[in-house]
């Protein structure tokens, strides 16, 4: 049997297969471009084609578009992000003292001892340098993201840049470059602005111990693992499955829970025509903005209400 | 006369006096409705960028009723506690608010100074003469308003949960649903307790802080601070939130104390802002939720 895993978050979205040893058997990692359902339809067409709705025993679903995704799909388990996250580093080994998680819009620590969570931090309410940042940067540069790595590794010389604030970063690396500075000491230069602001910020006051797990999208980044590494002295490990790791979180808590019945709907929704809208609520002062999942002309879902008028009155 | 009440700032705290006051004096009350999201709107768009949220809020609520009363009620607390003071913002609402809203009616402008009653008084009159001539009446007023404010029972301590956590912050962010997204709700769905300093007896939160290098500086940093201290030596409390409005100078100061001083109680900082997507504040409330369960040895799943 299997365990399906999905992490549906603010940039991609990640789907995995993995069998009752915790193995990936199947992964597929989309861009998830403001429409979930959609990107979790795409990759149920991708999987489906390998694994049978029936092999499925159970599903977990995470990331901010969690409570949507498991809608959609039926899903036995719903966690949020960090628990998740551990649960795929702990699974991978046991001795994983520190995880660093940089994703699309958040970037946590976690502070691991005995298996067990003893500590987690997130940024706040501001996104700066995680990864839709360092994606507008390479997109700003004309440099695919994919290769942002290299770039910051070639540098020999790297320029400062002010961290703290993205506003600020973007504003900096502009006014460097019109100096005329090296692309790639300018790219290095915003890595260690962006680690540096990381551990001032994210990680403040935290005890980094090893051993440091560094997963998310971001870990892609050779140049942020390097920065990482230059920073805290000590090596910094990036698992083969970095930018699934809270899918693989995700399908673990899943299949932990060992469940007799999955609720899955099925690969086939791949195929079902789903319509979104939304309105804003008008039945108190709180003009909550109401987002709306149609099916069909049929209304199937609603979300974003604070009372639970809308919905608590389809069933899930 | 009618006089407005703001359902911003201090109201949640002071709003027994403050109403009792006015009522003495004969006038009638309009409070602005609980935050929402026009109101929300209506601070952003009035108020200087620079502001914290709960400083435009307020905006928002002057701007909501200024319509429909004679006098809005903008109170400037100087100090609630000798040598300590409070938000600087405070000290110049009255200005904030008369340069940024238009058309407004009078408001009250006179400091507050409410540590002893003598210095209290000076408010009083000076808002009470918009009233009455009569210096008794509003002596009474006073009076009467101040033993209401004493009978409130303030604070959250929930009571039948396996697990409690002390939720510190400002009165404004704790008890506005709308902005906090009904954290203390979410919170109980969760099978978690709250308490706040409220709870906690005044001079025992003095006797706390004489271990600091140094007397708080800030009213609130000696109240959470004394609030935080007393409930981790008395074990009353698994955890440690702290709801912060971004950008908050005395929030900084408080937290940096907290973790700090309590590195081995799970503590989670949660900033609010104009956001109102609930998605990022469940992931941290339900990561923190789960660490506390598997701290003491409940399920994770």
């Amino acid at each position: 049997m299997y365990y399906l895993g999905i992490d549906v978050g603010s940039v991609s979205t990640d789907i995995v297969v993995i069998d009752e040893n915790y193995n990936v058997v199947e992964s597929v990692y989309l861009r998830t471009k403001g429409r979930p359902i959609k990107a979790v339809q795409e990759g149920f067409k991708y999987i489906k084609e390998k694994i049978k709705t029936n092999e499925i025993a159970g599903v977990g679903t995470t990331g901010s578009g969690r409570h949507i995704a498991a809608f959609l799909v039926g899903a036995d388990v719903v966690k949020n992000e960090i628990t998740s996250h551990a649960v795929a580093a702990l699974s991978l080994d046991k001795d994983v003292r520190t995880i660093i998680e940089i994703g699309g819009q958040d970037s946590k620590i976690i502070t691991l001892e005995n298996g067990m969570i003893t500590d987690f931090a997130m940024n706040t309410v501001c996104a700066a340098g995680t990864g839709s940042f360092l994606d507008r940067q390479a997109e700003r540069l004309e440099i695919p993201i994919e290769e942002f790595g290299d770039y910051a590794l070639r540098s020999k010389n790297p320029v400062r840049i002010a961290g703290r604030c993205a506003v600020f970063a973007e504003s900096d690396m502009i006014h460097k470059q019109q100096l005329g500075f090296a692309v790639e000491d300018i790219i290095r230069g915003l890595c260690e602005a962006l680690v540096r602001n990381y551990l001032n910020n994210v990680a403040k006051g935290k005890d980094i111990k090893s051993k440091i797990f560094f997963q998310g999208g971001v870990a892609a980044n050779k140049g942020m693992k390097r920065a990482f590494e230059e920073a805290l002295g000590c090596e910094v490990f990036v698992p083969k499955h970095y930018n699934m790791m809270g899918a693989i979180g995700a399908a673990i808590l899943a299949a932990e829970r060992q469940i007799k019945w999955t609720n899955f709907k099925g690969f086939e929704i791949a195929d079902v025509k789903y319509e979104t809208a939304s309105f804003e609520c008008s039945g108190c002062s709180n003009l909550c903005e109401v987002a709306v999942i149609k099916c069909e002309d049929k209304v199937i879902g609603y979300f974003g209400d604070r009372c639970g008028r809308h919905s608590g009155k389809v069933a899930v | 006369m009618k006089v407005g009440i703001p359902r911003g700032l201090l109201y949640y705290k002071y709003k027994p006096f403050f109403t009792t006051f006015f009522e003495e004096l004969g006038a009638e009350i309009i409070e602005s409705p609980d935050t929402n999201k026009e109101i929300l709107d209506l601070g952003v768009k009035l108020c200087t960028d620079e502001a914290c949220l709960p400083i435009k809020v307020f905006h928002g609520h002057v701007e909501k009723i200024k319509d429909k009363c004679d006098l809005i009620l903008v109170p400037r607390i100087m100090q609630v506690e000798k040598r300590e003071f409070i938000c600087p913002k405070f000290c110049g609402i009255p200005e904030m608010i008369e340069n940024n809203i238009k058309d407004l009616p009078q408001i009250t402008k006179a400091p507050i100074y409410s540590y002893s009653a003598d210095k209290f008084l000076n408010w009083a009159y000076e808002t009470g003469k918009l009233f009455t001539k009569s210096y008794i009446k509003i002596q009474r007023a006073f009076d009467y308003a101040i033993k209401e404010q004493n009978m409130f029972k303030e604070g959250i301590d929930d009571e039948g949960f396996q697990y409690k956590v002390a939720l510190i912050g400002h009165t404004y962010n704790i008890y506005d649903k709308f902005i906090n997204m009904n954290l203390v709700k979410k919170l109980n769905n969760f099978g978690i307790g709250v308490i706040t300093h409220e709870v906690v007896d005044d001079n025992v939160k003095h006797m706390e802080v004489k271990k600091l290098f140094k007397r708080p500086f800030w009213t609130f940093a000696r109240e959470y601070y004394g609030f935080a201290s007393y409930a981790v030596r008395n074990q009353l409390i698994d955890g440690i939130i702290y709801l912060s409005s971004f950008a908050c100078g005395i929030d900084s100061v408080i937290v940096e104390l907290l973790k700090l001083e309590f590195e081995d109680i799970p503590f989670l900082l949660l900033k609010i802002d104009e956001h109102t997507g609930e998605a990022g504040f469940d992931t941290r409330v339900e990561a923190f939720v789960d660490m506390l369960t598997r701290r003491k040895g409940g399920n994770l799943a």
